[in-house]
């Protein structure tokens, strides 16, 4: 790969390659200069705005029409519009939930803990995937919001002062997801903005309007990137890297906290915390590789978001889905070895049961979700260990389809955990069966409206890589390369 | 409904009268809470902004908590022993064909609103049937006939009185004049009829009734020679032998049965004796569902089967014997035997009079008669049948026709054409309570034909007799609210009595049997029943011969089936069918709402290929319609596949599709009556049945899942293994985890130390070997606490709002070879009522981030709806599912209008949300259904709306009233405890229903408590035990009595489910079991 740099540009000073087994590839195309980097970034956000995206704007624009539609609708006339009934009283709205916020995960994880193991490669993709964060979680606010029976209560949920003088009750799960949530959006939030300082103060300067100027002046807090500011810059960011970091824990955790204190079998799990954070990090990169790879290409990125950052992604998705396929045989191990005939029942006749392999085999009857089941391990355990294989990392068109997959995959876990659960649980007579009604098909939909149109707005307005970071990784950055600081040929 | 008549509705009281009055009732709190007089009142303050919130798109205010205005307007005048706030209980009666029952209706604030069961009869224990809960909702049907009319014009009920007077002038001799009446026991009519006939001596008097129950009477009757009828006492009967004969379910009187049923098998202990039932039937009935052996034969068989019965109990023999059941007949007739004087054989009101008279004969040989089966000493009223009515409607000879309640129309013989006949009549005069298929109709209809307006029993005066001949009183609670008119006041207007109106005939009746005093009236009125008035015990022999009975039909095949035209449960005859509780009550067996069915076996349904949506799935229900055809008549229904229904038998249930009913009633199921001719009323043969393509007609069922799938959810055990394992139930749960060593509950309930200071510890039982399965709690519930109904579409997706519902399991032997999916042929059923078990360690209070359910220190589990925002997370916690959610708002809007938006709906011609600007507590239903709809409410329960979750209170509003007026009572004496031996706990409602006695509540604080009694039994179990969350609700095993000498109970001596279990439960996680070790 060295050889590569000796070989296209020509510098006066002679450099010897550096030896090859030290060599990484590097996380910038080398020919991109410095210059190219702010140009290119901050191009997206300053161009004329392209038909695409014109195109993508009206259609999530009209979703997120129907999302406050479908909203309005069932504000008006009661949860009875949903498919929901006895014995499934959580539905579509709460497995969208749980899969948002499960998206919401990588970004934190991205900018937050990728930061502290100082894996530089996360430059190019952390400010997109932050906002990609912020973004679902809100999607995900949404639906515990409007999924009560009594919307205009659901202030009751937070511990404000009120006329009936009742505080919310701590020991309910539910009560922790307010402030889980809540907490790992605001600070995402924070982090998020904080990271943006400089490069808005790169718009601002770069902004021919006087409008741009003074609007991201504003929000560039007067940054003028003197050395004092960049000192406090990284020092705060460290710090909310810091905080951040058990927050990526946390909130997952929690969220699945509301399944495993019930004792529903199939909800009463200890597996579930580490777990559902397997299966949030899994989902969320697999949200990331859906977003980036078209993006990349569409918007000409590909010397910064390169292949290798991409394969990377693909790594975790790798480890992470590895990890879930784990824990969805431990819930198995486990039923077995609890003894417990409620939850041997539930695994393997509820969830297990298909009518092809499984089913004939154990003499069992198709679970009333085994399609369900089937298409969760298929795009959670089995499509993911096709990253094991260079050619299919590498490969962008498919490793954008099997990145939906496991969007997909991820979805159907939290529909055969909320709702395979809840169908057929301790007392026979109460079982029944749930289908959504197009209520909750438009309510999702909506939801992707909101998040759309977010994130192409997003890209409009605000460097989508973190220019002032990514400039750090280029080896130009580097004082002691043989390109870097301020050595003859050094550009700047 | 200005147009009925100048009041909507009266009190008793003469003050009713009075507006001042009517406002007062109106409101919610009668006094102590005054307001602002300004018009700009903070409340009209509050309702503008809250008007704006909702424009401004911020969501549909809460109409939660909001308050009626108020007008303050005391009593001029107090009426006499009226207490505000404090309901006031009357003692009447419902009359049923030959029967009533009697009742004990609370009155709030002038209005009727719950109808309980009048306890202080001698042999009467207060329990009901549903059709007495439900009646209620029938007196405030906004469908039912609110006027009188002349050839369909409108007409006040004095000019119908008027007209009514004149034609009973013109009748002359009677000549040409018919009354076509429904069976009754109310000595008034009985007088009144023999005043008509004395009168009028060329009148003719009918009576029909669509499913006539006293046929065991007539052959009684026949049977000793002279006028009686019997009673059967269950309660002392060992061995009970029911031929076709549901007297739990279906037959006159079943409430009754049921509590002396309930009597024979009631247990104290392992040392305790109880009855045996056998059930022969083609239906799955509640007493096949109760039987300790049953066996399933198509009804063509049942007559050959009492034929072999008589010569194997060494009667005459009787033609017709069939040998083919003999290894289940043989022992069942050995058994009798050796119970001679201790047993009795019942036969069912399908059954022929020769099969009765057979059974009467067998029942004086086995020493019945007498003891179990005792005769009373009076008759129902004899008419002509209603073939002779429409033979002489035809051959012209009625000019005046008065029909009487009934809707022959509907459900007289096919064969007759009613309709066509009665149009042949110059003038008919039809009182009914609904305007229905009988009313004058534009197409078909007779010269003049005056249709009266019927009144409900709470609005009119008459009298009954009850089973035992008691003669009660019904008493109105309220005037007719539609001007109503009752059948004696038609009958004493057509007899040329002096005095017409109800009362003075009831009144003047009185005099004849219960004495001239005044006082004798009141205590009559008082008490519900007249004392020593019933009927007195003729000791006489059944003199009559098994005879001849009739040559059964051959046995049925594919090609010809027998048909079995069977009363329902809910819709009786079809005079139910606009009830919306009776609707939406579950069929105790099918577990259907809303409609009937085709009810086929699964191997006739499998034969007819209609057999591919497994009862098991859990997937939405959709039937094959299926087309049955007998003689010339076709109906389409759909097909309901039923464990334990005989084969190529089919089950039409009556009383359903209605084509002229209320909005209630409309569109629900097929009319079965169609094919019912007057050769065959009850059973047929020789049907055929094709099955059609249709799919797409969907049922709605409350429960979907047959099998209790070997959990111990109702444990059971046979007699003999309970004596030898008295615990037995109690070891067939999971053991309770420990943690560290320790049993713990999972969600500690942080009041447990307070909840010692309770002052009462509220606890309930039930006996699963008492409980039938009958269903009256339900409804009983429904009224009580203001339970909504939902309609076919919500019950469909599982959203129906009963707090307490009987869960009903099949269970099939485990047989190699038989897939588990099918449905059961000969399935044992066991039926358990479910309802919030009040779990100590509850956890759906743990669960709730609001505080909306919690726990008070009485051990009550109390849920706040106030404060409930509806994240229904405790119904997911709940393990025993018991909480029911208000998807919509069903108490305000008109159930067909659910999902739409009421922002883009109109009622009454007005958009919803300038009618909600307008009166925010006014609802969105139809001025005249929601004026109705809100009499009908108990004022001590809130209504609930949408988004709110509710359950079973233990019916909270009746501890806390009985706690009130305790500490009324106490005084200064701080004696403020409820207890049993001062009868001052209360009654829930679903035990003050429950004929069974099965349903206890009391203080489990108190060791003397019934509750505690039945608690201590060995029998009581807590269902999913191990969960530990410590219910207070408890259950007492059931306990069947098979002989061990039955075919059955030689290939499974261990009742299914347990059977079941067993090969379920983990080896080691529980006891052994009677069956495995024991015995």
């Amino acid at each position: 790969m060295a050889d590569a740099v000796t070989s296209t540009i020509s510098y006066p000073v002679k450099v010897t390659a550096p030896p090859g087994e030290l060599t990484r590839e590097p996380l910038v195309t080398p020919t991109r200069d410095i210059g190219w980097l702010s140009d290119a970034i901050a191009g997206v956000a300053e161009g004329k705005t392209p038909r695409w995206w014109w195109i993508c704007f009206g259609i999530s624009n009209t979703m997120l029409v129907v999302c406050w539609g479908m909203i309005f609708y069932l504000m008006s006339t009661g949860v009875g519009i949903w498919g929901l009934g006895h014995p499934v009283m959580w539905g579509w709205a709460i497995v969208n939930f749980v899969w948002w916020i499960g998206i919401g995960h990588a970004g934190t994880l991205i900018s937050a803990i990728l930061f502290l193991l100082r894996q530089r490669w996360r430059t190019s993709i952390n400010r997109a995937s932050e906002a990609m964060t912020i973004f679902a979680v809100m999607c995900a606010g949404i639906y515990p919001l409007i999924h009560i029976g009594r919307i205009w209560l659901g202030w009751w949920l937070f511990p404000i002062p009120n006329s009936n003088s009742i505080w919310p009750q701590f020991r309910s799960p539910l009560m922790w997801d307010v402030f889980a949530v809540s907490t790992y959006f605001t600070v995402s939030v924070l982090f998020w903005y904080m990271g943006l300082i400089p490069d808005l103060a790169v718009m601002r300067d770069r902004a021919k309007t006087k409008l741009r100027k003074f609007g991201y002046g504003l929000f560039a807090l007067g940054w003028t990137g003197a050395n004092r500011h960049w000192s406090n810059y990284e020092k705060a960011y460290l710090i909310l890297a810091g905080l951040s970091t058990p927050l990526v824990l946390s909130v997952h955790s929690i969220v699945s906290l509301d399944f495993s204190v019930s004792q529903l079998p199939g909800w009463h799990t200890t597996i579930f915390p580490p777990y559902f954070v397997a299966g949030a990090v899994f989902s969320g990169f697999g949200m990331v590789l859906t977003l980036l790879v078209p993006l990349r290409r569409v918007l000409h990125l590909e010397d910064i978001i390169r292949v290798r950052h991409v394969e990377l992604m693909c790594k975790v998705t790798l480890a992470t889905g590895s990890i879930v396929g784990y824990a969805y045989a431990m819930e198995f191990f486990i039923a077995w070895y609890s003894g417990n005939p409620y939850e041997k029942f539930h695994f393997l006749s509820s969830r297990l049961a298909d009518p092809y392999i499984f089913g004939p085999m154990f003499h069992l009857k198709p679970a009333p979700y085994w399609w369900a089941y089937f298409t969760m391990v298929s795009c959670n355990v089995l499509v993911p260990q096709l990253f094991w294989f260079k050619r299919i990392r590498t490969n962008m068109f498919i490793v954008f389809i099997l990145s939906i997959l496991v969007n997909i995959g991820m979805w159907f876990e939290r529909f055969i955990i909320v709702v395979s659960s809840l169908n057929r649980e301790f007392i026979p007579s109460n079982w029944g069966y749930y289908g959504p009604t197009w209520c909750d098909v438009l309510q999702f939909l909506g939801t992707f409206g909101l998040f759309f149109t977010f994130f192409l707005l997003f890209l409009r307005f605000i460097p989508l890589i973190a220019i002032a970071e990514v400039k750090g990784v280029t080896p130009q950055a580097d004082p002691h390369h043989p390109l870097g600081g301020a050595k003859v040929g050094g550009t700047h | 409904m200005a147009n009925v008549g100048p009041k909507y509705w009266r009190s008793l009281d003469e003050l009713a009268d009075t507006a001042e009055f009517r406002e007062w009732v109106g409101r919610e709190f009668p006094n102590g809470a005054s307001e602002m007089s300004d018009p700009v009142t903070r409340r009209n303050f509050v309702k503008i902004m809250s008007a704006s919130f909702l424009l401004a798109g911020l969501g549909v205010s809460s109409t939660g908590c909001r308050r009626p205005v108020e007008n303050i307007y005391p009593f001029a005048k107090m009426p006499m022993d009226y207490v505000h706030g404090l309901p006031q209980y009357f003692a009447t009666a419902m009359p049923t064909r030959n029967t009533a029952q009697p009742l004990i209706v609370k009155s709030s604030d002038g209005r009727p609103t719950k109808v309980e069961g009048n306890g202080d009869l001698p042999g009467f224990n207060g329990g009901t049937d549903p059709f007495a809960q439900a009646t209620v909702l029938e007196l405030y049907d906004p469908d039912r006939a609110l006027h009188c009319a002349l050839n369909g014009a409108q007409k006040h009920r004095d000019e119908a009185l008027d007209a009514l007077v004149s034609l009973a002038q013109s009748l002359g001799d009677g000549t040409g004049l018919a009354i076509l009446a429904g069976q009754s026991s109310s000595p008034s009519r009985e007088r009144l009829q023999k005043a008509i006939t004395q009168k009028l001596p060329k009148s003719q008097w009918f009576v029909y009734e669509p499913v006539d129950l006293s046929i065991a009477a007539q052959a009684a009757s026949q049977g000793v020679g002279r006028n009686v009828t019997p009673v059967c006492n269950l309660d002392q009967a060992k061995v009970i032998l029911s031929l076709d004969c549901d007297f739990i379910g279906t037959e006159e009187n079943a409430f009754h049965n049921i509590s002396k049923f309930a009597k024979g098998r009631h247990l104290d202990g392992p040392e305790s004796e109880m009855s045996r039932l056998y059930a022969v039937e083609s239906l799955m009935t509640l007493t096949g569902v109760n039987a300790d052996h049953r066996l399933r034969v198509p009804p063509s068989a049942v007559v050959p089967i009492l034929a072999r019965l008589s010569s194997l109990l060494g009667g005459e023999a009787t033609s017709g014997a069939t040998q083919e059941y003999d290894n289940w007949l043989t022992p069942c007739a050995a058994d009798l035997k050796a119970n001679a004087g201790k047993c009795v054989v019942l036969a069912g009101h399908r059954l022929p009079v020769e099969a009765h008279a057979c059974v009467g004969a067998i029942n004086q040989q086995l020493g019945a008669i007498g003891s179990i089966i005792q005769f009373l000493d009076f008759a129902p009223a004899e008419g002509k049948p209603i073939a002779d009515l429409a033979a002489a409607l035809n051959k012209g000879e009625v000019q005046t026709l008065v029909i009487l309640g009934g809707n022959p129309a509907y459900n007289a013989p096919a064969d007759l054409h009613w309709k066509e006949a009665q149009a042949k009549a110059k003038t008919v005069v039809r009182l009914g309570y609904y305007a229905d298929e009988t009313s004058w109709d534009p197409a078909t209809h007779p010269t003049t034909q005056w249709d009266l307006a019927q009144a409900h029993f709470l609005e009119s005066w008459g009298d009954a007799r009850t089973a035992d001949g008691t003669i009660v009183p019904i008493q109105p609670l309220i005037d007719p609210i539609f001007g109503g008119i009752t059948d004696l006041e038609v009958l004493a207007i057509l007899a040329g009595e002096q005095k017409t109106k109800p009362y003075d005939v009831a009144r003047e009746t009185f005099r004849g049997v219960g004495g001239d005093t005044e006082d004798a009236w009141r205590k009559f009125l008082h008490d519900g029943f007249l004392a020593g008035s019933a009927a007195k015990v003729v000791d006489v022999k059944w003199n009559g011969t098994p005879g001849n009975l009739p040559a059964g039909s051959a046995a049925p095949t594919g090609q010809k089936m027998d048909v079995v035209f069977y009363r329902d449960m809910k819709m009786d005859d079809g005079r139910h069918n606009n009830n919306g509780w009776l609707q939406e009550l579950p069929d105790p067996i099918t577990k259907l709402t809303w409609d009937n069915a085709v009810v086929l076996s699964p191997n006739t349904a499998q034969a007819l290929g209609v057999y591919t949506t497994q009862l098991n799935q859990n997937q939405k229900f959709f039937y094959y319609k299926v087309e049955v055809k007998l003689g010339d008549a076709t109906i389409t229904g759909p097909a309901w596949i039923q464990p334990g229904m005989a084969d190529n038998t089919i089950g039409l249930a009556l009383g359903y599709g209605r084509t002229k009913t209320g909005r209630v009633g409309a569109g629900t199921g097929f009319n079965a009556y169609e094919l019912r001719t007057s050769s065959a009323m009850h059973y047929a043969s020789g049907a055929t049945i094709t099955k059609t393509d249709d799919r797409s007609y969907e049922l709605a069922t409350t429960q979907s899942h047959w099998s209790m799938e070997g959990r111990p959810a109702v444990r059971e055990a046979n007699l003999d293994q309970y004596r030898k394992h008295p615990d037995f139930a109690d070891e067939m749960d999971l053991e309770v985890p420990k943690i560290d060593g320790e049993v713990r509950p999972a969600y500690p309930n942080p009041l447990d130390k307070t909840k010692l200071h309770g002052l009462h510890q509220w606890g309930m039982a039930i006996d699963l070997n008492r409980c039938v399965g009958c269903s009256a709690c339900m409804v009983a519930c429904q009224s009580e606490n203001n339970i909504p109904i939902v309609g076919k579409e919500m019950v469909g997706k599982s959203r129906e709002m009963h707090w307490i519902r009987i869960d009903r399991y099949y269970s099939a032997p485990l047989e190699k070879g038989v897939d588990p999916e099918f449905a059961p042929h000969d399935p044992q059923v066991v039926v358990q009522p479910m309802l919030c078990q009040h779990c100590e360690a509850a956890p759906c209070e743990n669960v709730c981030p609001v505080n909306a359910t919690s726990h008070d220190d009485e051990g009550l589990n109390v849920m706040v709806y106030n404060r409930c925002v509806g994240t229904r997370y405790c119904s997911n916690n709940c393990p025993y599912k018991v909480r029911r959610f208000n998807f919509f708002d069903y108490n305000r809007r008109p159930l067909n209008h659910l999902y739409k938006s009421p922002l883009v709906t109109t009622t009454d011609g007005e958009w919803e949300l300038m009618r909600w600007l307008k009166n925010p507590d006014r609802g969105n239903l139809p001025d005249d259904q929601w004026q109705m709809m809100r009499l009908v409410k108990n004022p001590d329960v809130t209504v609930r709306m949408r988004g709110v979750m509710e359950k079973c209170s233990f019916c909270l509003q009746r501890i806390e009233q009985a706690k009130i007026a305790a500490k009324v009572r106490a005084r200064d004496s701080g004696d403020i405890r409820l207890t049993e031996k001062a009868g001052t706990i209360p009654k829930t409602a679903c035990q003050q229903a429950c004929p069974a006695e099965a349903i206890v509540f009391g203080d489990t604080s108190d060791p003397d408590s019934t509750v505690n009694k039945r608690k201590s039994q060995e029998r009581n179990y807590t269902v999913l035990s191990f969960l530990f969350t410590r219910p207070r609700l408890t259950y007492l095993a059931r306990v069947r009595n098979p002989n061990p000498e039955m075919p059955d109970y030689k290939a499974h001596p261990v009742p299914y489910t347990t059977e079941q279990w067993e090969k379920v439960s983990e080896p080691g996680a529980a006891g052994s079991l009677p069956g495995k070790g024991g015995v």
